[in-house]
């Protein structure tokens, strides 16, 4: 298996004068709350970790304050943790001199804001080309770069507007090429799409996951919103007060909640798209005189909808096969106990 | 609950002060209401229900009258009046005989001012005598008059008195620590101050008050000793900085004179049409126009010269504000503890009137167009400096993030983003110091700093008006000028 790109482990951030001293006790096991009171400092990230893999989506969900914001950055070191390891394709970042630190940040990470943060007084291909010219490229390839990362999010012709004269939803699109225009191996997007309408936010989130499925960047996406974490993810961790309370892919997320805190979230998600046959398939034994002949076949990644449209066609259960192999059955009575328990 | 909030509120008299209130509360508008608590007792009424700015409000109406009524008794304003009077015929005696003596010496121009001073006086010494005359006269009508002002001040009282006291008791219910109720403590120091300043004040009128009662017993000794401090306190600090004061001063002077010998040195035609030509680049033709019939009037009244010089004093000013003044601003954006130390100086510098501040700037720089420069900094430079931190500090945080982000350093952040983006602020800032700066340099002219300013200031001391006058307009013309084209400027480039 491959390194990980983005590896945190056991990060602490604090905020506050005392930090020190206010690490210890939390480490020690003192509430939020105790640490605030006794030495005035807010506890923003507890002991987090994750790792992203190459290629991977990977999904920070929480709800405002819970942290998610703040680990983001210390990514790219916007925030400097007070303990922790961090490592960014390799590099201890932690570690790294300004000079280094920059060139990392401007070559290899690529960011995008909640609020887009564009530049008002640039015009769009010198915002998306922004990052080349901190490194001191010239302005001829600033400006073909802008063009190509501009066609890229649909907004070709666009360049010589000023920001404020382009919608919200296109404003993000020159976030997103602007965040990809040095070109790097990762990409942060801190809420990227929460403050647009939601028929924007879906078209967007569209456009983001075909663009993410060409280009195959290492991706760390952050959102408050959990629908938004099982389209776009393919691995999520849920924040709660600096914490992370579950880490693992949408379908363990949703089927298998950590505690009651993540149960209260996924309880209102449709689980038909994620929970898939391998979960609720009976063994084959169970079945001994079965019909093999007419039933209908089914790999064992296919969920629950596509169970639904197999049954409804037939009064037979469904065999589901692992690599042509039959390895399990689902029959009506089962997929319906599954659709109940997963709604 | 609601309900006994109100006796809460009142203390003694609750139960008057409750159908008071929900009187005043069951209709919008004002509600006609007596208190003759508040009618007869007046400042005290007010003193003891918590409302000291009102009881200040009704010693000083009701001393109002009292003087009246005490005044068309008999007080002692007659006696006043007659040592004012007095004294001014000895001033009138003291010029007469100057001018006496000044047409003894041959100096007509002399002895003519004097001569004009003392029949002035004369003037002012009959009509005060004829109205210490009627004031005897009507001693009776001011007494009535007294009396009916008393009567309509407490009538007053009395009507508007509890919708007065209402609207306390609103803002009480959102803040229960304002005074409420009556105790008898505070009844105690109400009636302590009121007999107090009564007693006091009419004491003064009625009765033959001691000296030091009428006028405070200031210690003349304490007064020239202190400035005589002063005086050897700036003589040691000049002394012991000399080379500093110097080096300022003349690198200043380097600068307004390469300035002047720019905007006097060359034919007037040119710098004309340079001027012009600028306001039309920078403004627009509209300004231009406005300008050249500015410049003209200078010209033709003959300001051609003095303008100039008070445009190279401002110019070196403003620059000079510009110079320091941003990057004061930029430093203050970014650190808060400089900006805390700082904000009090500012503060400072723009409240101190001018001529508290001459005066130490003359005792290090002498007199002269460097300390009226230096004078016009004091003055015209916190505005730059106000502005710039303003712009810099508002500029959004996640814009400044997003650049830091793509691996810009602090430098190109200020540059590439904080700047841009504080600029409208920044240029406001530095129209506002060259206002600024303009006012100063005409004052600095009271130390010598010459230019328009100095026609005026001899124009008050020959109380000439009409060239006064003309000098004046010569310097609101350079200001509109200026200010035209600056903002003109500015607004083009936005």
């Amino acid at each position: 298996m491959a390194d990980p790109v983005i590896e945190l482990s056991g990060v602490w951030k604090i905020f506050g004068t005392a930090e020190q001293a206010a690490l210890a006790d939390a480490k020690a096991g003192a509430t939020k709350a105790e640490v605030l009171a006794k030495h005035n400092c807010v506890v923003g990230i507890a002991e987090a970790s994750i790792s992203v893999m190459p290629g991977e989506i990977f999904v920070i969900m929480g709800l405002s304050g819970s942290g998610k914001s703040t680990l983001v950055r210390h990514v790219n070191r916007l925030i400097e943790p007070t303990s922790g390891d961090i490592r960014v394709l390799g590099q201890d970042v932690r570690a790294l001199s300004p000079a280094a630190l920059r060139a990392l940040r401007a070559e290899r990470i690529g960011m995008v804001f909640q609020h887009m943060a564009l530049m008002p007084h640039r015009s769009v291909q010198d915002n998306v080309a922004y990052p080349l010219e901190l490194r001191g490229s010239p302005k001829g390839t600033r400006w073909q770069v802008s063009a190509e990362k501009l066609s890229l999010v649909g907004l070709q012709g666009y360049g010589d507007r000023l920001p404020r004269q382009l919608s919200g939803g296109m404003q993000q699109r020159v976030g997103l090429a602007r965040a990809l225009a040095a070109d790097p191996e990762i990409l942060l997007m801190d809420e990227p799409f929460s403050a647009l309408d939601p028929l924007i936010r879906r078209q967007l989130q569209d456009q983001f996951m075909e663009l993410s499925h060409k280009l195959g960047k290492t991706t760390l996406f952050i959102t408050h919103d959990l629908d938004e974490a099982i389209r776009v993810g393919s691995r999520i961790a849920i924040m709660k007060d600096g914490r992370i309370v579950q880490t693992g892919t949408p379908e363990e997320i949703v089927t298998r909640p950590a505690d009651d805190y993540v149960r209260t979230f996924v309880q209102n998600i449709s689980k038909l798209g994620l929970i898939t046959a391998r979960t609720v398939m009976e063994p084959l034994i169970s079945f001994p005189h079965f019909d093999v002949a007419n039933a209908s076949y089914a790999p064992t990644t296919a969920n629950l909808d596509a169970l639904i449209g197999l049954c409804s066609g037939s009064t037979l259960p469904v065999i589901i096969q692992d690599g042509g192999v039959p390895v399990g059955i689902v029959t009506k009575d089962r997929l319906l106990t599954a659709i109940r328990e997963g709604r | 609950m609601e309900a006994n909030l109100i006796p809460r509120f009142t203390g003694p008299s609750a139960p008057y002060y409750t159908r008071a209130f929900a009187a005043i509360q069951s209709r919008s508008g004002f509600v006609l209401s007596f208190n003759p608590a508040a009618a007869i007792l007046g400042p005290i009424w007010a003193g003891m229900r918590g409302m000291s700015f009102l009881f200040l409000l009704l010693c000083f109406l009701d001393l109002l009258a009292l003087n009246q009524i005490v005044s068309g008794l008999g007080g002692n304003t007659n006696s006043a009046e007659a040592a004012r009077i007095s004294q001014l015929q000895d001033t009138i005696a003291t010029r007469r005989a100057e001018a006496t003596e000044a047409i003894a010496a041959g100096d007509t121009d002399t002895a003519t001012r004097a001569a004009k001073l003392a029949d002035n006086l004369q003037k002012a010494v009959d009509a005060a005598m004829a109205e210490t005359a009627s004031l005897t006269d009507g001693a009776s009508t001011r007494v009535v008059q007294g009396v009916i002002l008393l009567l309509v001040i407490r009538l007053a009282t009395g009507f508007f008195a509890n919708a007065i006291y209402e609207r306390r008791y609103t803002a009480w219910r959102g803040d229960q620590t304002l005074p409420h109720g009556a105790p008898p403590l505070r009844g105690a120091v109400t009636l302590a101050l009121a007999s107090l300043i009564y007693g006091v004040t009419l004491y003064a009128r009625i009765g033959m008050p001691p000296d030091w009662l009428t006028t405070f017993p200031a210690d003349k000794t304490l007064f020239s000793d202190t400035a005589a401090w002063f005086d050897a306190g700036f003589e040691a600090a000049y002394a012991s900085g000399q080379g500093f004061f110097d080096g300022l001063r003349n690198s200043i002077r380097i600068l307004v004179e390469g300035l002047e010998i720019v905007l006097v040195g060359t034919p007037w035609p040119v710098i004309m049409l340079v001027i012009c030509t600028l306001a039309w680049q920078l403004a627009g033709p509209r300004i231009a126009v406005f300008t050249a019939a500015a410049l003209a009037y200078l010209a033709f009244y003959g300001f051609w010269e003095l303008s100039m010089q008070t445009v190279a004093l401002l110019g070196a000013a403003s620059i000079l504000c510009i110079v320091i003044g941003i990057p004061l601003g930029i430093w203050f954006a970014r650190s808060k503890t400089a900006f805390a130390i700082a904000q009090p100086i500012l503060d400072f510098m723009q409240t101190m009137p001018a001529f508290v501040y001459l005066i130490p700037v003359i005792a290090f720089f002498g007199t002269g167009k460097p300390p009226g420069i230096i004078a016009t900094l004091i003055f015209g430079m916190p505005p730059v400096i106000r502005l710039t931190t303003l712009g810099l500090t508002g500029v959004a945080e996640d814009v400044k993030e997003a650049a830091r982000a793509y691996g810009a350093t602090e430098w190109q952040v200020l540059r590439g983003v904080e700047l841009p983006l504080a600029k409208a602020s920044i240029l406001a800032g530095i129209n506002q110091t060259i206002l600024m700066c303009l006012s100063m340099v005409v004052i600095a002219s009271l130390i010598g700093a010459q230019g328009l300013g100095s026609v005026v200031l001899t124009s008050l001391q020959y109380a000439a008006k009409g060239q006064g006058l003309l000098a004046g307009l010569a310097i609101l013309l350079c200001a509109m000028v200026i200010d035209r084209i600056v903002q003109g400027s500015f607004r083009k480039r936005e």
